[in-house]
């Protein structure tokens, strides 16, 4: 951290130069790439906790896995929840620990912005089940075999808005209190 | 007792519909239930009347603001709240959190959760049918616990006082003798539940073996928290994965054995004795110094393309705050982990086949929050 906190091109240089040296021995990437060997999957440090990227189609049969493995018994659901990236479209990230082994990982798929549907995880844990209704009303995500696909939070007919999107337009008298206290207009709160 | 069946009556089940006023619901809460007689066949709980979009305005305000909204989630335990918030922004700000202010967070959050268990003695108390009694008990307590949270931050419940980095301002000079005063009264407050409910025979005849859940079916569908450790799952963040200074003091994790609505009720109380002695040892390690970091900067700015999840032990369970960060001032997306709301998912497998007015208890054994299960 640079003295004012205001120089992320300093920051960023640095992580360009530890990124082939890390080796992510540290963390239990070893284990989690023996559980997934037959994956296409691509680990990330995370700040706490190490990422796991899975390609859609593959991410029940990898959450099972890792559900499952001796080494690893991940059977704890954190979270489940998504991240809209705009053009990169949403990431559905699940965050899991394994309550005998003490041990974090973060799930993450990336879907595209014009194909959000992804398999439902309630059949590897219950703790899905809402979660995923929440994800998919506020991310629009479709959630293939979800047993009670309902909205969770917004109204029975909402199903076509989708609040937490960037392009979701933040209240309008918002926008406005926020014009006039002289906050710049983020990425998100445009129309 | 009708002991043969008669053939020409047909009979159906009845849909009841409790809430969303109602005030065994404790908040705004509503559930449909299908009943046979007097037995529950299916429960369908309705949530959202509380959603705010909490989230979504975290998107919106920058990194010193969040903490405002945090409160309004989780507004029984709101330090427990505001820490989760705070460790995310400070976790990717790489901020060092002078040791001052993490000893008096610890204080503030043990002492939140004896203000937030002693709201559920009062509240479950009315909802097992003792009304009056064990609700003004727990609300005079409460009282002590909540003036003392006004006289540090300002304000009874919305305290807003954790920063990332440290704290809003020092704690008032008589801080530790208030503390101390406010546990001499909280102790007793806790015998006396002790002494009015946990041997009650009309009690645990209502609680004993009623909304049981196994830990598997605990596990599986993702509780934490007082209501997982009732049933024998000795999962406490603060032991598992210990943040502040919880792995410098000593402490023990109350289990239940059956994981009924008396064990979810008494884990609880003894956690308020082990809260108490981990504020007496914070008390005895809390020295003088700065109560925020020394290099601060004026705005806060984290880098780009970081995340980290949050997890921590709020009184309901597991409060996490998963943070994305894009760069600039404020939280690209910022998810909050609502204990309530996963252990609420809890409700229909521990309701099912009991009676209609244990169903009732077994809603106020989860203590939930309404404002934190919506957000």
């Amino acid at each position: 951290m640079t003295t004012d906190g205001t120089t992320p091109g300093g920051d960023q240089a640095e992580a360009v130069e530890a990124a082939p040296i890390d080796t992510l021995e540290d963390t239990i990437w070893a284990a989690v790439n023996r559980a997934l060997t037959a994956l296409d999957v691509r680990p990330e440090r995370g700040a706490w906790d190490l990422i796991v990227h899975v390609p859609p189609a593959d991410v029940i049969r990898a959450l099972r896995k890792l559900k499952h493995d001796d080494e690893l018994q991940f059977n704890y659901l954190r979270s489940l929840t998504g991240v809209d990236n705009e053009a990169d479209g949403v990431d559905v990230v699940y965050h899991l620990y394994s309550i005998s082994k003490n041990l974090n990982l973060t799930v993450k798929a990336t879907l595209p912005p014009d194909d959000k549907v992804l398999e439902t995880a309630t059949t590897v844990w219950q703790a899905a089940n809402w979660l995923e209704r929440e994800t998919a009303e506020m991310f629009g995500v479709r959630f293939n075999g979800h047993p009670d696909p309902r909205t969770l939070l917004m109204p029975e007919d909402m199903t076509d808005v989708f609040p937490l999107l960037k392009s979701h337009p933040f209240a309008e008298i918002e926008l406005l209190q926020g014009e006039l206290l002289g906050h710049e207009r983020g990425a998100g709160d445009g129309e | 007792m009708v002991t043969e069946p008669v053939p020409e009556f047909e009979t159906q089940d009845l849909l009841i519909n409790v809430g969303p006023q109602h005030p065994s619901t404790h908040g705004v809460f509503r559930m449909v239930m299908e009943i046979d007689g007097e037995v529950v066949k299916d429960v369908i709980p309705h949530i959202g009347y509380l959603h705010r979009g909490a989230e979504k305005l975290c998107e919106n305000n920058d990194f010193r603001q969040g903490v405002g909204y945090m409160d309004r989630t989780e507004y029984l335990a709101a330090h427990n709240a505001e820490l989760s918030y705070v460790m995310a922004v400070e976790a990717l700000a790489e901020l060092e959190v002078p040791a001052r202010a993490q000893w008096i967070r610890m204080i503030l959050c043990e002492l939140n959760r004896l203000s937030s268990h002693f709201m559920f003695f009062g509240a479950f108390g009315v909802d097992v049918g003792v009304f009056g009694t064990p609700f003004v008990y727990a609300w005079r307590e409460r009282e002590t616990l909540i003036d003392l949270f006004e006289e540090i931050s300002g304000d009874r419940m919305m305290y807003a006082y954790f920063r990332a980095g440290g704290l809003a301002w020092e704690v008032p000079p008589n801080f530790k003798e208030r503390v101390r005063e406010v546990l001499k009264s909280s102790r007793q407050g806790v015998k006396d539940f002790d002494g009015l409910l946990t041997e009650n025979e009309i009690f645990i005849a209502r609680t004993k073996n009623v909304g049981i859940i196994s830990a598997e079916d605990a596990i599986e569908i993702g509780m934490s928290g007082p209501s997982l450790r009732a049933s024998g799952v000795p999962l406490d963040i603060r032991k598992t994965e210990p943040y502040l200074f919880y792995d410098q003091v000593e402490f023990d994790v109350p289990l239940g054995e059956n994981g009924d609505v008396f064990d979810r009720y008494y884990v609880r109380l003894q956690e308020m004795e082990q809260s108490m002695r981990i504020i007496e040892q914070c008390l005895d390690r809390l020295e003088d110094g700065p109560i925020m970091p020394e290099r601060m900067p004026r705005m806060l700015r984290l880098p780009e393309g970081q995340e980290v999840y949050i997890r921590t032990e709020a009184p309901r369970g597991e409060y996490g705050v998963y943070l994305v960060s894009k760069g600039g001032n404020k939280p690209w997306r910022l998810k909050v982990r609502s204990a309530c709301l996963s252990n609420l998912q809890a409700l229909k497998q521990m309701s099912v086949g009991q009676y209609v007015a244990d169903a009732i208890i077994i809603l106020g054994s989860i203590d939930i929050v309404l404002s934190e299960v919506d957000r």
